[in-house]
C-alpha cells in the first residue's frame, strides 16, 4: 500500500466516476500541499450524496481484514492434519448417523451444508435438545479455541463432544471405536487415515475419529468475497477495483472500524478475534438455568483429557498449547460467548449462542439499541449504545452481506479425491 | 433444603469455633457485600428462590440494593436477619449514567427514606467531575442526615469528593474502584473510614493462589476488605454460589485470621453502626 500516496483519503470509485485529475496531483515538493488541498476540495464538492472516502487511519483498519485466505498451516497437534486421505475419512464420518447412539443422528445434521453447516435453528436438536445454536463451520481452522464457550482448545477436541454428549449423538469413545473397528469400509478409511488398523485402545480410536473429522473440517475455508475483492484493490491502489463495491457496503464498513467499533472483537482476515466477549444477550438456558458460556467452558477445558497438555497432542513440543496452559478463569467469564467470524454470516441465520436474534439486522438492532446495564459498568468498556439510524442499520447489514463469498460450496465436498475404501 | 435458622445457628456457632475446627465443618459464611435485586430479577426469580440461593451460598448477610426498589423491599420482609437493605437511586436499569443530573432522583431517595428504613446509600455510580451536582451532593446529606453508609462505584476522586464534603463518612468502595494495590492501598491508608469490596474482582487470586501484591493489601488492611458477587443481571443470580465457592477457595490460601475478616467479620464489623437504623 503506498501509504504517501495523498489519494489515501479519497474512494477509488469517486476518483473513477468524477475522472479527477490524478496525474495533476501526484506532484512532490512543498507545492504539492496546496494542489492536494486544492484537489481534495474540488472531489469533495463534487461528490455524490452516499459516497465514501475512507481516512488513512480507516483503510490502515480495513486492510488488516485480509489479505483473503491466510496462511493455513496443519495443526501440529493433530498427525493427520492436512492429509487428504484423513479428511475423506472425515467426510465419511462426518454423514454417518451410526455415530449417534441413536443411529439416527450425525454431524450433518445440525450442521447441513446447505445451509451454511448450521441447522438453521435456534437452538440445535440431536438426540435431545440443546442450550445453544449450531455454529457454522467454515474456516474452522483458524480458531484458537472451539464450541460457543471455548470447552475445547483444538478443533480434533471439539469433534469428540457431540459424540460424547447425550443430548447430541452420544455414541461414547467405547461404541464409536467397537463401529470403525467392526464395520469394514470404515476401518479402511481409518486405516488409509492413520496407517495403520484400529487398535485395541478405544480412546485412542475415539480420539483419532476427531482427528480425521478435523482433517475433513479443515477444508471448509470460505472463498473470496465482494469485500477481499474491495480490500485488495485498497491495497493496491485500485480505484476500478474500489468502485465495483456498493456504496451502502462501504458506509456500512466505514461504521464497521469506525464508531460501531466492531472491527475490535471481529478482527482480522477471519473477522475474529478469537477470544469471548459479553454481548449483553440474555443467556438463561431454561427454567431455573442460565447458561455460564465461557465461565463454564474453562472449567470444562480443565477437567478434560482431550486438551493441548493431554496424552493425546500429536506434538511432543506442545508448540500451540500455551493458550491452555495460561488460560485463567474471572468473574467475568460468567456470560461470555466466543465472538464468531462474520465470513458467510449471511448464510447462518440465526445468530447469537442460543439463536435469539433471527437476521443480520436484528443483529445490528441489536447493537444498536444495546441495554449497557447488561454489561458491567467496570473496567474497559469496549461496547456502547450505537443508536445507529435507519440507514446506517441498513448500511452495516450490507457491509455484512459483503461478507458472504459469491457461490458458497454447499455439496459438503473435498477438492482432493481419495479412492473409496471397499 | 438448609434453612436459614439452621444457618444462622451455625453460623453464630461458628464464631465461637477455632477457625481449623470449623475448616472440617461448615463452610466458611460469607457477608456478600454486593447483591442486587433490581426489577428484570425480581421478575425471573421469587424472593424465596433468592433467599434459597443465599442459604446454597452459605452467606451470613448480603447487602441488597436494586434498580427499582421493589426487590430490595420484598428481600429485606422475607429475609430480614440476612438481608441488609441499601437504597439505590435508581428507579429502572437505564438511570446509571443520568441519575446524577436527575432532580427527580431527590424526591425519590426522600421518599423511600420517609417509608422505610435502611442501613446505607447506594450502589451509586459517581465518578470525578460530578462531586459538585446537587443531585450528588443532596444524596450524600441524606446519607448523613440517615446515618447511612455509601456504597460508591466511584474512581478514587470521587471517594475523596465524598470525604470531603463529609469527613466522617462511612463508605464502602464498590469493586475496590477497579484499581489495583497499588492505587487501593494508599486509600485506605488515607480514609480510616473506608472500606472496599472485591466484586466483579479476579485477578486477586487464581487457581486458589492470591496474588503477592494483593495478598500485601489483605495483610496491611485486614479490616477493611471484604467480597461480593454483584448481581448486576437476571443470569448473574445463578453465580452466587459458584462466587462463594470461589472465594473460600481462594481465602483459604490466607491466614485463617485474616480469611475470616474478609469473608464475613469485616463486613460485620462495618455495617454494626448502622443497624441501629432497621430498628
Amino acid at each position: 500500500m503506498p501509504e504517501g500516496n495523498w489519494r489515501k483519503g479519497i474512494g477509488g470509485r469517486e476518483l473513477a466516476e468524477l475522472g479527477a485529475p490524478i496525474s495533476h496531483c501526484q506532484m512532490t515538493d512543498i507545492v504539492k500541499l496546496f494542489a492536494v488541498a486544492f484537489c481534495i476540495q474540488i472531489i469533495l464538492g463534487a461528490l455524490p450524496a452516499g459516497a465514501v472516502d475512507f481516512t488513512a487511519a480507516e483503510q490502515r483498519k480495513i486492510l488488516r481484514h485480509g489479505p483473503w485466505p491466510p496462511p493455513a498451516p496443519p495443526d501440529p497437534s493433530n498427525r493427520v492434519s492436512g492429509a487428504p486421505a484423513a479428511a475423506a475419512f472425515g467426510r465419511v464420518l462426518f454423514f454417518d448417523t451410526r455415530l449417534s447412539v441413536s443411529g439416527a443422528i450425525s454431524c450433518a445434521t445440525c450442521h447441513r451444508p446447505e445451509t451454511g453447516w448450521t441447522d438453521g435453528l435456534a437452538r440445535s436438536r440431536g438426540q435431545r435438545a440443546v442450550d445453544r445454536n449450531a455454529l457454522s463451520l467454515f474456516n474452522l481452522r483458524f480458531n484458537r479455541w472451539f464450541g460457543w464457550d471455548g470447552a475445547q482448545d483444538t478443533l480434533w477436541a471439539q469433534n469428540l463432544r457431540p459424540l460424547l454428549d447425550a443430548r447430541e449423538m452420544g455414541i461414547g469413545a467405547a461404541g464409536a471405536a467397537r463401529l470403525v473397528r467392526a464395520d469394514r469400509s470404515l476401518s479402511c478409511g481409518y486405516r488409509r487415515a492413520f496407517g495403520a488398523a484400529p487398535g485395541a485402545d478405544d480412546e485412542r480410536v475415539f480420539v483419532d475419529l476427531g482427528k480425521a473429522l478435523a482433517a475433513f473440517l479443515e477444508t471448509l475455508v470460505t472463498g473470496r468475497t465482494p469485500f477481499d475483492d474491495f480490500r485488495d484493490a485498497l491495497a493496491r491502489n485500485d480505484a476500478a477495483g474500489q468502485a465495483r463495491y456498493p456504496a451502502a457496503a462501504k458506509r456500512g464498513l466505514r461504521l464497521f472500524v469506525g464508531r460501531g467499533n466492531c472491527a475490535f472483537c471481529h478482527f482480522g482476515p477471519a473477522f475474529a478475534n478469537g477470544e469471548f466477549a459479553d454481548a449483553g444477550v440474555a443467556h438463561f438456558a431454561g427454567s431455573g438455568r442460565a447458561d455460564p458460556g465461557r465461565f463454564g467452558g474453562i472449567r470444562k477445558l480443565r477437567k478434560s483429557p482431550y486438551t493441548l497438555l493431554g496424552r493425546f497432542n500429536d506434538d511432543p513440543a506442545r508448540t500451540t498449547a500455551v493458550k491452555t496452559r495460561h488460560v485463567r478463569l474471572a468473574h467475568s467469564n460468567f456470560g461470555e460467548f466466543r465472538v464468531p467470524g462474520l465470513r458467510n454470516a449471511a448464510l447462518t441465520a440465526p445468530y447469537m449462542h442460543a439463536g435469539s436474534l433471527k437476521t443480520l439486522a436484528d443483529v445490528v438492532r441489536h447493537y444498536s439499541t444495546l441495554d449497557e446495564e447488561r454489561l458491567h459498568a467496570g473496567g474497559e468498556r469496549i461496547l456502547r449504545r450505537l443508536d445507529l439510524s435507519a440507514r446506517e442499520q441498513a448500511d452495516l447489514v450490507a457491509f455484512l452481506e459483503s461478507l458472504t463469498e459469491a457461490e458458497p460450496r454447499r455439496d459438503g465436498g473435498i477438492d482432493t479425491e481419495v479412492p473409496p475404501c471397499r | 433444603m438448609f434453612s436459614r435458622r439452621r444457618f444462622l445457628a451455625t453460623s453464630a456457632a461458628a464464631t465461637l469455633l477455632p477457625s481449623a475446627a470449623r475448616a472440617v465443618g461448615a463452610p466458611m459464611p460469607i457477608f456478600d457485600a454486593h447483591i442486587h435485586f433490581s426489577h428484570d430479577a425480581a421478575e425471573r426469580h421469587s424472593v424465596e428462590e433468592a433467599v434459597a440461593i443465599f442459604e446454597r451460598a452459605g452467606l451470613k448477610r448480603a447487602l441488597v440494593s436494586s434498580s427499582g426498589d421493589a426487590g430490595t423491599r420484598a428481600l429485606y420482609a422475607a429475609a430480614p436477619d440476612l438481608v441488609l437493605p441499601s437504597l439505590r437511586p435508581y428507579r429502572r436499569r437505564g438511570e446509571i449514567s443520568r441519575w446524577v443530573d436527575d432532580p427527580s432522583v431527590i424526591d425519590f431517595l426522600e421518599d423511600r427514606l420517609k417509608r422505610f428504613r435502611w442501613v446505607a446509600v447506594g450502589e451509586f455510580h459517581l465518578f470525578a467531575g460530578q462531586m459538585e451536582k446537587a443531585v450528588a451532593r443532596r444524596m450524600i446529606e441524606l446519607a448523613r442526615e440517615h446515618n447511612l453508609l455509601l456504597h460508591a462505584h466511584s474512581d478514587t476522586g470521587a471517594v475523596d469528593g465524598i470525604f470531603a464534603q463529609w469527613p466522617d463518612a462511612r463508605v464502602l468502595w464498590a469493586h475496590a474502584g477497579f484499581d489495583g494495590p497499588d492505587i487501593v492501598g494508599p486509600m485506605l491508608e488515607k480514609h480510616p473510614n473506608l472500606w472496599t469490596d472485591l466484586a466483579f474482582r479476579s485477578e486477586h487470586a487464581h487457581g486458589g493462589r492470591v496474588d503477592d501484591d494483593w495478598r500485601s493489601l489483605f495483610a496491611a488492611f485486614p479490616d477493611r476488605i471484604m467480597v461480593g458477587t454483584d448481581t448486576f443481571t437476571p443470569e448473574r443470580w445463578h453465580y452466587v454460589v459458584e462466587h462463594a465457592g470461589w472465594t473460600r477457595e481462594w481465602l483459604r490460601d490466607l491466614p485463617p485470621d485474616l480469611a475470616e475478616k474478609i469473608a464475613w467479620r469485616n463486613g460485620e464489623a462495618m455495617i454494626r453502626p448502622h443497624l441501629a437504623q432497621l430498628r
